[in-house]
């Protein structure tokens, strides 16, 4: 069994008086992709604003692998080893496509240790690698706030993946999205797999059949279900809390 | 190297070169003045530096620029012959003797109350190096209170803008110390090395390019850093660049602080250009001067803004010397702000970068010309 890279334990927020994520325990092992499925308003989103510090949590702990982050600032837990892909995808408008990588890109993030010049050839291959990846090559040059919003997307996927977190926290990354972008971006994050643990938040059955192993269902604010594809289908309280009398279509 | 580039380093040599070379066709009185401008023009830099790069509109500079001032002018004051001339052997500043209560001893330690507050400044080092280190200080601490408090957008300008006033009201209140609203007149002459610099010679002219080029220089050489991409990725959107792994608080400040840095010293060359410092530089209606002159010269844009100020000034000196004009000279200047605002939104500096991008990339026949990128609003 490999080791465990993320482990929720009993975390939970109290927003005066209604709890939005309530005692909720969830471990994602090293390398593993691991999907949180759940109506609006199960918890989701909030789950992730308390993993990466967005939120203060009001019980429970987090731990990235043997480190325990609960309720850090935001940035340390980003040098923990956690990133986190938004909902609304969220970039540098005002730079090129190349310089938000190259952000992305600084490892040390100190200001005295930044006060330098450019960048070396492994860095600059390295963010030459995540352009081929993300298919922003040509658009290298371009002020991000001119890119479509699939390309926002995958910008902001291209940054995580140059920042290269332990764990990775993705808020619904195909909102929005044509099917074609659908597609590519399941790729994208395919080719994460593995040498990431991934944490996704998604609606899209379809793409959670192409990504997923396993699921774990949020239902008002706690956890319903865990298992495969397969089980949570099977799954009655899911088919009745959240997928209806249909399944999942 | 792009050729966007090549024009920009272009544009700052030529600068640099030309102000310079001003000293061949002036006279000293001439000089004198275009010193001044050449000192709001690192005013200029200062506020692009925060405001175009940061997104931090700072509605306090004069806060930096004033305490700078104050403190070479506390030294040049000592050293100045009325000082010495006071019936004592050490110096004492005129203002502390005429409203000496009667059998005060005339020393600096205890003239007054608060003269003894004036003992370090008898050396003119203490001043100039105060001049620097207590605007940095200052702005150090203010902005670890307001960034690590996560304030952000006008609510920064609003704290700046409390503080620049409420300093300027304790100066004036400090009338034994600091003269009030008189503030320090008759001052003496910086001296460096041996070298006098009298506010109507060379030596002071080339003294305030020199300092204005260095800001330049080493202000755009920042910005051009991975801190300064950072810095810039900060103001786009904080939030993900807190999810990077970046202190946000820490960049802003350092910024701020930089830019109190230069205002500071901005503040001492005036000092030692115009030969007084008076509770005016930190009336509101100077720091949102300022803020005018980089708006008009292009607040992205580090040369931009500071040729901004120094363009401002000299039209304002033409216009209101000029006699059919005195009475108009303050209407001109508020038109050509808002013809700037309403027709180059990125100033100056904005329009000579489209200027350049046009010829450089002249649209190929049937090709749409390529979209020019919008500054996002800051406030």
């Amino acid at each position: 069994m490999s080791a465990i890279a993320l482990t929720i334990d009993g975390l939970g927020v109290n927003f005066g008086g209604f709890r939005a994520v309530n005692n909720v325990s969830v471990t994602v092992f090293d390398g593993e992709l691991r999907v949180l499925l759940g109506a609006n308003g199960a918890g989701k989103t909030t789950l992730m604003d308390l993993v990466s510090g967005k939120t203060r949590s009001t019980q429970g702990k987090v731990f990235v692998y043997d480190t325990d982050i609960t309720n850090w600032p935001e940035h340390r837990i980003a040098r923990a080893g956690i990133g986190r892909k938004f909902q609304i995808p969220s970039i540098f408008r005002d730079l090129t496509v190349r310089q938000n990588l190259e952000v992305a890109n600084c490892r040390n993030p100190s200001v005295l240790a930044n006060l330098r010049f450019g960048f070396s050839r492994a860095e600059a291959d390295r963010v030459d690698d995540v352009l081929t990846l993300t298919g922003l090559e040509a658009e290298q040059e371009m002020t991000a706030a001119y890119l479509s919003h699939g390309q926002t997307q995958w910008l902001e996927l291209g940054m995580l993946i140059v920042q290269d977190p332990k764990v990775v926290l993705l808020d619904e990354p195909t909102a929005g999205m044509t099917q074609a972008e659908t597609r590519k971006t399941a790729e994208i994050i395919n080719n994460l797999k593995g040498r990431h643990t991934i944490l996704v938040v998604e609606h899209d059955m379809g793409f959670v059949r192409e990504i997923a192993e396993h699921i774990t269902v949020l239902h008002l604010g706690e956890v319903l279900a865990e298992g495969s594809v397969e089980d949570i289908e099977r799954n009655p309280k899911v088919r009745e809390a959240y997928l209806g009398s249909k399944g999942i279509s | 190297m792009s050729i966007e580039r090549k024009f920009q380093i272009a544009a700052y040599v030529i600068f640099i070169s030309l102000i310079f070379a001003a000293p061949v066709i002036g006279d000293e009185f001439w000089l004198n003045r275009i010193s001044k401008y050449l000192v709001y023009g690192m005013l200029g830099v200062a506020i692009a530096l925060t405001w175009g790069y940061a997104g931090i509109l700072n509605l306090g500079q004069g806060l930096f620029f004033g305490v700078g001032a104050y403190m070479l002018a506390m030294s040049l004051k000592l050293s100045s012959l009325t000082s010495l001339q006071q019936g004592s052997d050490k110096p004492v500043p005129d203002f502390m003797l005429w409203n000496a209560e009667p059998g005060a001893p005339t020393e600096l330690c205890c003239i007054n109350k608060g003269s003894f507050l004036w003992l370090p400044f008898q050396s003119q080092s203490v001043g100039l190096v105060l001049g620097l280190v207590l605007p940095v200080v200052i702005a150090g601490a203010l902005g670890m209170l307001v960034f690590r408090k996560r304030i952000s957008g006008v609510f920064v300008s609003i704290i700046t803008l409390a503080l620049v006033l409420l300093v300027r009201l304790v100066m004036v209140d400090a009338q034994p110390v600091t003269n009030g609203f008189n503030g320090l007149t008759d001052l003496g002459w910086l001296t460096i090395g041996g070298i006098e610099f009298d506010p109507y010679s060379r030596a002071t002219y080339y003294l305030c390019a020199a300092c204005l080029s260095l800001t330049l220089i080493g202000a755009r050489l920042i910005v051009e850093t991975r801190a300064g991409m950072i810095l810039q990725a900060i103001r786009d959107d904080h939030v993900r660049a807190r999810y990077l792994g970046f202190d946000v608080s820490l960049y802003q400040v350092f910024f701020f602080v930089i830019s109190a840095g230069i205002a500071g010293v901005a503040g001492m060359l005036y000092v030692v250009v115009a030969e007084f410092a008076s509770p005016t530089f930190m009336d509101l209606s100077f720091s949102v001067t300022m803020v005018v002159w980089a708006a008009v010269g292009g607040r992205s844009s580090l040369l931009g803004a500071c040729i901004g100020a120094i363009l401002i000034n000299i039209i304002e000196a033409e216009v209101s010397e000029t006699e059919a004009l005195v009475e108009a000279w303050k209407a001109i200047i508020g038109l050509i702000f808002v013809l700037v605002v309403l027709f180059m939104p990125r100033g100056l500096g904005g329009a000579a970068h489209d200027v350049v991008r046009w010829f450089v990339r002249k649209p190929k026949p049937g090709q749409p010309f390529p979209a020019l990128p919008q500054q996002s609003e800051v406030l």
